[in-house]
């Protein structure tokens, strides 16, 4: 099939027209075959999103040292990547040897925490999430479940290791 | 201008499309959304029902088949 001037009309076009005139050349079974191709596509990237967010979760992270102790002080934080480079985490030292971590990523729909000391919370930004600063657990806000909790130690040397997340 | 053969498509077929393609892009919003909340329950349903949908529509295709 070709054009006025002898140009090959690619399928696509010739499925679907420009003009009204030509609609008797698309058929229900054309049309359909497009559908499910769309459909199909769409399902695959469903797939996809399942097994990745699958993958993503089984990852619990190998211990590895973060900081030591004497880097950080009491009442402050220190942000670190755990279990991979993707994953941004922060440390908080409540005490003298006490220290909390958690992944930092709202739990209502991934963007950062951050410590507010002034209220001892985790406040997300971006729709006004809050979590209690020691356990993580949701204060105010949308996120429906506690911060990811990240198991952490001091070791005789003096440094902090990430021992993996918690289940 | 009207097709000299009647009405190609029916109501039926129509609704089937609308909602079929509004629901498969309904249901990749919910997937995103699983993957930022890290459900991954959330995130197999959804991709086991936009399976049987696409699934339903290759059916409907072969329906067609002359």
């Amino acid at each position: 099939m070709t054009d006025d001037v002898g140009t090959p009309v690619p399928l696509w076009r010739r499925d679907f027209p420009y003009q009204a005139g030509a609609e008797d050349e698309v058929t229900r079974r054309e049309f359909t075959r497009y559908l499910v191709l769309g459909a199909g596509a769409m399902a695959a990237g469903n797939v996809g999103i399942a097994a990745w967010t699958q993958l993503r979760s089984i990852n619990t992270g190998e211990p590895r040292p973060i900081v030591t102790l004497a880097d950080v002080a009491i009442g402050q934080t220190f942000l670190f990547r755990y279990p991979t480079p993707d994953d941004p985490a922060v440390l908080l030292r409540t005490g003298d040897r006490e220290l909390v971590a958690f992944s930092q990523k709202c739990t209502h729909l991934g963007c950062v925490v951050y410590f507010e000391a002034d209220e001892d919370r985790w406040h997300c930004p971006c729709h006004e999430g809050n979590f209690e600063a020691v356990t993580g657990q949701v204060i105010s806000g949308p996120p429906t479940r506690p911060l990811g909790r990240i198991d952490v130690e001091v070791r005789d040397d003096g440094q902090i290791w990430a021992l993996g997340r918690a289940e | 201008m009207i097709s000299s053969r009647g009405p190609r498509t029916s109501g039926a077929v129509a609704v089937y499309v609308i909602v079929l393609v509004a629901f498969q892009v309904f249901l990749l919003t919910v997937a995103v959304e699983a993957f930022l909340e890290d459900q991954e329950t959330l995130a197999w349903a959804t991709a086991a029902v936009s399976v049987a949908l696409a699934a339903g529509a290759a059916m409907f295709l072969r329906w067609l088949r002359p």
